[in-house]
């Protein structure tokens, strides 16, 4: 699925979530989320970097240059305390409205 | 919440002080997503070159991600700014002939302003140097602007304010240095004068209260910066000096602060700061009013409560003493808002000359901004084509102006900074002026924060007036015809945005034009109106006596010096008087009731008040109507006489003739007779209505002269027997100022206000007609070129050049000539109000200055339109239409 496909502003949930547990850089971010989700998404990077620059605008992540796994240095994202309230937040709201089209789905 | 607000600032903060960081991180970023992208690849076993072109071909657009990634960033509308600044600075750079243009156009525009603005802050608004100022108050007690000397006494003694001063700036003493006494307006002041005010002394100290007081006959002062450096040789051995004053040694204690704002307002600068005694002021203990009063407020009191406190006080002394006029306080004002020491109306009369200044420098500015909007409209026009492709691929209009409105901001900007310094050029000039005047004032402009608050304010007027009209009329347009660069057809559209400004421009410069004649018309008007005496062939010695010394006989000296005067060649007659008429000393005006014979009753009678000796009206040329002058013998104990002029005898006689009758007024024994009617004259101002006027004999009237003065007539140019005359008084008494100079000369006081108005506003009406004139030349001369290829095909189709001519001319012409009609009519109205300023006998409407004016414009209108019309029918027709 490209991530146009994807419902507007999914693809930042996804990010968000993709650094709940430990904070990762922007390439290891795409690959995380084609992972999970069973390489059904596939995010372009035309899409990630913006997105990621808008959520450290936001004051949602914060960036840092580190040095990754073979020691080359990329730029980490980390969730910030306010990241983490809005990822709760969006989650929620995900599985209210999934749960509700699924019933409409079932039932209608 | 706070966190995340703190984190978002911090990050727009950082991406816009390190401009192309956030760039540069990008392409880091990016480039080390690439590199992991193709170390994956070669890790599934794909050759390192292949890899890494794969990488790099499935990243996809890099350029379009930059500017999303800018966007999300959301900081675009600075960056954009600044970006904006540099592109507008090259542009104009490419375009010096417009940068000079609105260069010169706002510079003179916002120097105007800002140079109005300077001088009326300084004169008018300007806080005096004085410890803590904001402490400080004036005020005047009991219907008068100066207080006696025991009222001074009893209300500092009261404890109605912490202290209160008390100064004057009206007396005059005389300096002797070697042989020469000059007359110097001195700041008498009571002895805690400088422990109450705190005005600061560069050098040595001032006088304390306890050392100064008047009782003890002080000989103490202290002299101004400037009188030390430029009269006393700057040397500071002058300490402990003495210097000559009235004829007695004084002490130097010290000198005061350079460029010092005395307490007395309005930039007046006393030489000599002295304390109050009976030997400079001789009526110091009388009831005479003397001291204008300063307060100093209690720690915590508010100015409503201290005027409570003072009003009390004064009551409370009227009451003891049992004289009603004791009415408390007055006009109660803090001293650093506005030292309008001399009352409202002197303020009304200088704030109305100011404000109108104001006005008409503004009126330059508007006219300097139409020109250089004119000048950008006719650049976004040429740009055309620029503009429509930024539109075409998706540039938002509102991103247009902004750039339009940035090019204005760097014009406006230059402009005012170039504007800037011709002020400071200007006030340079201004300090270094000595006014022709008897006052001593010293303007201290300067530049200081207020200043560049006020240029930071033309800035951005100058960019609305400007920047606004042009932008929004250059991102007006139709994409497809600007893109193919086809003109659109200037016949079509009559009234565009840059032909209503013309419009209004040429109407703005009428108004101002206008105004400017009437200053000038004015100015020669007051030149050739009769004063009603002699000027051009007549001179005046102005001697100033020391009273209160032994053996004085001032009337014996005048007398003197009259005789020896009338004796020196070239002199035809000499008569002296205590007033001379358009001078500082121009006579009192009285308002009393008078009994007059032949009248039932007594009436009230307002009259100018003057005591002339002998001869007078004859020297100056004065025309007798019946009767006689005032004689020799008209003397202490002699009938009581007077000379009356002819508006006295229409207004209070009923045109009988008055010579002969008796006029009594009540409250007084003296019966005077009539002993002669003379011609009108003026008395205070040239531009006054005709007053009514009552001569003295002086001889019969001899008390208290401390100014008089000996006029005399001459036979040729008055200037040349001024140091004769000098010669021939200055011996008679050591201790007299003598100070000579002719006639026209003396009365340069009476005429400095039209002077300065009509100096200030012909020059400022000069400039927005020059400005103006440039405006519509540049206009016409565009709109011709634009119309090149229309002219040619006009010219190919066999139009002759006169009719190419009137063509172009006349399309100007209805342009200028509404512009000018409209100006008449709003000038017609503006310049009402500025009757006060007018000498008699000119109008408001004074055709001569609306016709001037429209001769003018025209005048110049068809030059402007005449020359490059001229230049376009001299384009051959087959040059022209290849252009297009």
């Amino acid at each position: 699925m490209r991530p146009s496909d994807l419902i507007q502003g999914t693809l930042d949930v996804l990010i968000l979530k993709s650094l709940a547990t430990e904070s990762r850089h922007g390439w290891a971010i795409a690959k995380r989320i084609q992972a999970a989700s069973g390489d059904v998404l596939q995010i372009k990077q035309g899409s990630l970097y913006p997105a990621l620059h808008r959520l450290e605008s936001q004051g949602l992540i914060r960036a840092e240059w580190k040095k990754n796994e073979t020691g080359r240095d990329a730029r980490f994202y980390t969730l910030t305390r306010a990241g983490r309230a809005q990822l709760q937040a969006e989650v929620s709201q995900w599985e209210r409205l999934s749960a509700a089209i699924q019933l409409t789905l079932k039932h209608a | 919440m706070l966190h995340r607000w703190i984190d978002m600032t911090r990050y727009r903060f950082r991406s816009l002080v390190q401009g192309g960081q956030a760039d540069a991180d990008l392409d880091r970023e990016l480039r080390s997503h690439i590199a992991q992208q193709e170390e994956e690849l070669v890790a599934r076993g794909i050759q390192r070159d292949e890899a890494h072109r794969q990488a790099v071909s499935t990243f996809g657009g890099v350029e379009r991600m930059r500017e999303e990634s800018r966007d999300a960033r959301g900081i675009s509308v600075l960056e954009n700014l600044t970006r904006d600044l540099r592109y507008a600075f090259r542009g104009l750079r490419r375009e010096p002939m417009l940068l000079v243009a609105a260069t010169i156009s706002i510079a003179v525009g916002a120097g105007g302003n800002l140079a109005v603005f300077s001088l009326a802050r300084e004169f008018m608004f300007a806080a005096p140097d004085v410890r803590r100022p904001e402490e400080l108050v004036q005020f005047r007690v009991s219907h008068g602007s100066h207080a006696s000397y025991q009222k001074w006494q009893d209300l500092d003694a009261s404890d109605a304010l912490a202290d209160i001063a008390g100064f004057s700036v009206e007396k005059e003493l005389n300096w002797r240095n070697g042989d020469q006494v000059t007359a110097l307006i001195p700041m008498l002041v009571t002895a805690n004068f400088f422990d109450v005010t705190g005005v600061p002394v560069a050098l040595g100290r001032p006088f304390t209260a306890a050392e100064a007081r008047a009782e003890d006959s002080p000989r103490m002062v202290l002299v101004s910066h400037a009188f030390w450096q430029n009269r006393l040789g700057g040397d500071s051995a002058i300490i402990g000096q003495p210097i000559t004053l009235n004829g007695d040694s004084y002490t130097i204690l010290g000198v005061l602060a350079p460029r010092l704002r005395s307490v007395a307002g309005f930039s007046i600068s006393p030489a000599v700061y002295a304390p109050l005694s009976r030997s400079l002021v001789p009526e110091l203990q009388t009831p005479a009013n003397i001291v204008r009063l300063l307060g100093r407020l209690k720690p915590g009191q508010t100015l409503a409560q201290a005027r409570t406190a003072v009003d009390a006080a004064d009551r409370r002394l009227g009451r003891l003493i049992g004289d009603t006029l004791y009415a408390g306080a007055q006009e109660f004002t803090s001293l650093n808002t506005l030292v309008g020491a001399s009352g409202p109306k002197a303020l009304k009369m200088v704030g109305g000359f100011f404000v109108l200044l104001g006005l008409v420098s503004l009126m330059v500015l508007l006219i300097a901004c139409a020109n250089v909007a004119g000048l950008l409209i006719a650049r976004g026009t040429r740009r055309r084509q620029e503009i429509a492709i930024r539109l075409a691929i998706g540039g938002t209009r509102s991103r247009l102006v902004q750039q339009f409105l940035v090019e204005g901001f760097w014009l406006a900007l230059i402009g005012t900074v170039a504007g800037l310094g011709l002020t400071v050029a200007f006030m340079k000039l201004v300090n270094s002026l000595t006014l022709p005047i008897p006052v001593p004032m010293e303007l201290h402009l300067g530049v200081d924060p207020a200043m560049f608050a006020a240029a930071v304010v033309l800035v951005f007027l100058s960019i609305l007036l400007c920047g606004v009209l042009p932008a929004l009329s250059a991102t007006r347009l139709s994409l497809v015809p600007a893109l193919k660069r086809e003109e659109r057809f200037v016949a079509t559209r009559r009234f565009t945005a840059r032909s209503m400004l013309l419009t209004g421009q040429v109407t703005v410069s009428t108004v101002l034009l206008v105004t400017a004649f009437l200053f000038i018309r004015n100015l020669s008007h007051t030149q050739v109106t009769d004063p009603g005496f002699e000027v051009n062939r007549a001179l005046v010695a102005q001697l100033g006596f020391v009273r209160g010394l032994p053996g004085e006989d001032h009337i014996g000296v005048l007398q003197r010096a009259t005789e020896r005067v009338a004796a020196l060649p070239g002199i035809e007659q000499a008569a002296f008087t205590s007033s001379v008429p358009l001078t500082m000393h121009g006579g009192s005006t009285s308002g009393l009731m008078a009994h007059i014979d032949g009248v039932d009753g007594s009436q009230h009678v307002q009259f100018a008040r003057s005591n002339v000796g002998p001869g007078y009206f004859s020297t100056l040329n004065v025309r007798l109507t019946s009767g006689r002058e005032f004689q020799a013998s008209d003397v202490v104990g002699t009938p009581a006489v007077t000379i009356i002029n002819d508006e006295f005898a229409r207004k209070y006689f009923n045109g009988r003739n008055p010579v002969g009758n008796r006029m009594r007024f009540e409250g007084r024994d003296t019966v005077y007779e009539i002993v002669g009617v003379v011609a009108n004259g003026k008395h205070v101002t040239l531009g006054e209505d005709q007053r009514a006027a009552m001569y003295l004999p002086l001889l019969q009237h001899p008390e208290g002269v401390e100014v008089a003065f000996v006029v005399a007539r001459t036979r040729g140019d008055p200037s040349g027997s001024v140091v004769t005359v000098r010669n021939a008084i200055s011996e008679l008494d050591r201790s007299a100022s003598v100070q000579v100079e002719s006639m026209r000369s003396a009365l340069k006081f009476s005429l400095l206000p039209s002077r300065i108005g009509a100096a200030v506003l012909g020059t400022l009406g000069f400039l927005g007609l020059v400005l103006a004139a440039f405006g519509l030349y540049a206009l016409v001369s565009y709109n011709v070129s634009r119309r090149v290829s229309e002219i040619a095909i006009r010219s190919a189709l066999g139009a002759t050049r006169g009719g190419i001519l009137r063509l172009v001319v006349r399309d100007a012409a209805v342009l200028v000539g509404g512009g000018v009609l409209m100006g008449l009519g709003i000038a017609a109205l503006v310049t009402t109000p500025l009757a006060t300023f007018l000498a008699a006998g000119l109008s408001s409407k004074d055709p001569v200055s609306f016709v001037g004016t429209f001769i003018a414009f025209i005048v110049v209108a068809g030059l402007a339109a005449w020359l490059p019309a001229r230049q376009a029918v001299r384009v051959s027709p087959v040059v022209a239409m290849r252009q297009s």
